[in-house]
């Protein structure tokens, strides 16, 4: 019995392991490819494996730009971004999911109509907006946007507390909380699958964003991971086996968070019904 | 109980403002007194961003009332950006612009014209390239920071392989195509003289080029033919001499001996064709020495090949400096001086020319030691100087982004065998006037 049930998975398995042949083999190029030669790098038929290995590469990338400083600035933008959505979504989005206000219907539909506007339609006023405010060339534009709610994260966040029994808050009130201590105590803490998926696609979208700090940003010394490795390449000289071996190392923190949040965001996403 | 939250919110939006404001740098910098706050844009490369800091250094020492602050960006991005700043009014004093892109900030009356100042202070005869940057009208734009001339660029051991002579600077196009077909070769080894050559199965094309500095336009120059007439305002696209060329170059793919768009599909860049010894000739700019000196290529240049009717024509990218139309009289100065400084120190263009990026634009340096033996691998720099006789832009104007555009897609069409050539040079006539015409006749 217990052979036949083990016959029967067996294609799926085969299935399984050879998609995650196809899906993982860019990645191992990419790794193979940090670690050749330019000449290697460009050679027609390809050579997958490099000879010699050149780890040297990574050690390159650290000479040729300040890696180190440009993982801080996107560290910061990164953090800063996730707490502001965290607070700012959701305490918005409590607020149309829970309490009663005129026009509460249609200004989550302006809300939501926010996101059907390009990001570069917006981007000469908020520049202006942004340059009086004395704000260029710092890493605020980045991250304040964050602090004044996001439209993806409102949305997110009230689906997470529409699926909240009113009992809950009913109990709560009984108990003699007010409405920002019931959306604290009460459906925060209800909620943080939805939460973990808000501080995953923030930290994703920030730490992997590259026309607000292309605009925003002047001084090398501010410059955040993407636009740092992306200066590596020059005008005519790609040094591409550089950029791989750059862009491989920009991606441990993500591969990190993800690895440490992939229950939140699993759960997340399903119940947001994010696809 | 709903006050209480209201005024909670109100202090942590205050907090926030606070906080936002207590962290913002200063305004925006401002001369004050003799001094002068100088923000220079630049397009930033890990290759050479220490020598531009160090020469910034150098330029400042020498001008102590000028302080430079830099503005960079990818070279990719660094464009999309200026075009906002420049909407905002806050684009940098002065920047480095690419060469095809002067015309456009001239038409739009974003930067200075320098005529003035370049007839007072600087002898035209000592510069490579000032023209490349002056209109119809005779007017200057900008000054280049270093200048990309096309040569041809073969593997020496590849020729060596096939048995073939180094090409010569009397070579024509026939000459050049001749010689491709001997150095293609099929999965079989066998050239494209050979009647059992498999043209779609090439392992190694005679020729590689792309795009138009490195492709399409230089063989249109040669035979006579171009894009636009001197305004720069009328399509000139649908000529005896352009069908000529054209056919020139659909024949050379439909044989295999020149990569066609999709043969440059297979590499991870077109740039990467040569450098990885998948064909033996390639029209190269300046730039690509360094691809071909990292790869390890047995390669030399010399001049580009001569049309029909003995013509000639090298393109050319003069990257340059420009000012900005808004910088008030003292930043303008000094961005004059840093213009100046640039290119006429000696030890400014030597010091530039060592990265081996592009040509030197003072005549003296660029036919020195400095560049002709500059670098470990020794090739004929001289070619890219004597290209300078013939050299011309790319028809460059207002919208040479969008005309290359519409051109490319149609030419490419023909290269793939879609369209006759005749279809396609009528229909990118057609579309490359309604796009001059869209900006010129508003």
């Amino acid at each position: 019995m217990k052979k036949h049930v083990l016959l029967k998975k067996i294609p799926g398995y085969v299935v399984i392991i050879i998609s995650s042949l196809i899906m993982i083999t860019p990645f191992v190029t990419a790794v193979f490819n940090s670690l050749k030669t330019y000449t290697q790098y460009t050679a027609v038929p390809p050579k997958w494996i490099p000879d010699p290995v050149m780890w040297s590469n990574y050690a390159e990338v650290w000479k040729l730009t300040d890696f180190s400083q440009y993982t801080v600035n996107s560290l910061i933008v990164s953090v800063l971004s996730v707490i502001g959505s965290i607070l700012s979504s959701s305490m918005i989005a409590y607020a149309f999911a829970r309490l009663r206000f005129p026009f509460k219907n249609t200004l989550f539909m302006m809300v939501l109509g926010t996101m059907m506007i390009p990001p570069v339609v917006t981007i000469i006023p908020q520049f202006i907006i942004f340059k009086n405010l004395g704000m260029l060339d710092t890493l605020m534009p980045l991250w304040v946007i964050e602090w004044l709610g996001q439209p993806f994260g409102i949305f997110l966040m009230r689906q997470a507390f529409l699926s909240i029994p009113k009992s809950y808050e009913e109990a709560a009130k009984l108990d003699g909380c007010n409405p920002f201590q019931i959306y604290w105590k009460i459906f925060l803490p209800m909620c943080k699958p939805a939460l973990a998926t808000l501080a995953v696609f923030t930290f994703m979208g920030k730490w992997n964003e590259i026309l607000a700090p292309v605009i925003y940003l002047t001084s090398q010394e501010n410059f955040t991971l993407p636009i740092g490795i992306l200066s590596l390449g020059g005008q005519w000289f790609g040094n591409e086996q550089f950029l791989v071996a750059a862009a491989l190392m920009s991606l441990i923190p993500i591969l990190l968070i993800f690895l440490v949040a992939e229950k939140y965001f699993v759960q997340g996403a399903n119940n947001s019904g994010i696809k | 109980m709903a006050r209480r939250f209201v005024s909670l919110t109100v202090s942590m939006m205050l907090v926030l403002f606070l906080f936002m404001t207590g962290c913002s740098s200063s305004a925006d910098p401002q001369g004050s007194g003799d001094q002068v706050e100088l923000k220079l844009g630049f397009y930033s490369s890990g290759a050479s961003d220490a020598k531009m800091q160090e020469l910034i250094d150098g330029f400042m020492k020498k001008h102590p009332n000028i302080k430079v602050t830099t503005e960079t960006a990818p070279y990719g991005q660094f464009f999309q950006k200026l075009d906002t700043r420049i909407a905002a009014g806050n684009a940098p004093d002065l920047w480095l612009s690419d060469g095809v892109l002067v015309a456009k900030y001239a038409e739009r009356g974003a930067i200075k014209d320098l005529t003035e100042w370049i007839d007072k202070d600087l002898n035209k005869e000592d510069y490579y390239g000032l023209d490349f940057n002056k209109d119809a009208e005779g007017r200057y734009w900008a000054v280049p920071q270093g200048i990309q001339i096309g040569v041809l660029f073969y593997n020496k051991d590849l020729f060596d392989q096939a048995g073939v002579s180094y090409p010569t600077e009397d070579w024509t196009y026939d000459d050049l195509k001749k010689a491709a077909a001997k150095l293609t070769l099929d999965s079989k080894g066998k050239n494209a003289d050979d009647p059992k050559f498999d043209g779609k199965s090439v392992s190694q094309f005679g020729l590689t080029f792309f795009s138009i500095t490195e492709g399409w336009f230089p063989v249109m120059k040669a035979y006579g033919g171009g894009v636009l007439d001197p305004t720069m305002k009328k399509s000139i696209i649908d000529s005896p001499e352009n069908r000529q060329a054209v056919e020139w170059m659909v024949d050379g793919m439909k044989r295999g001996i020149i990569t066609d768009p999709s043969d440059l599909k297979s590499f991870k860049s077109p740039m990467e064709v040569f450098p990885s010894k998948s064909a033996a000739m390639w029209f190269g700019i300046y730039a690509r020495v360094l691809a071909a000196n990292e790869s390890g290529l047995n390669h030399d240049v010399t001049l580009l090949p001569k049309g029909p009717s003995g013509k000639r024509f090298a393109p050319v990218i003069a990257n340059s400096w420009v000012i900005n139309n808004k910088a008030d009289d003292a930043k303008a100065k000094a961005a004059w001086e840093w213009i100046k400084y640039w290119v006429t120190e000696d030890e400014v263009q030597s010091e530039w020319a060592v990265l081996g990026e592009a040509v030197p634009v003072k005549k003296s340096v660029a036919n020195s030691d400095a560049f002709l033996n500059s670098g470990n691998k020794k090739i004929n720099k001289q070619a890219f100087l004597d290209s300078f006789e013939f050299a011309g832009t790319l028809d460059t104007n207002a919208v040479w982004n969008e005309w290359v555009q519409v051109f490319g897609d149609n030419v490419d069409r023909a290269f793939l065998g879609e369209v006759p050539v005749n279809k396609a040079l009528g229909e990118a006539d057609r579309g490359v006037q309604k796009t001059l015409d869209q900006f010129y006749q508003k």
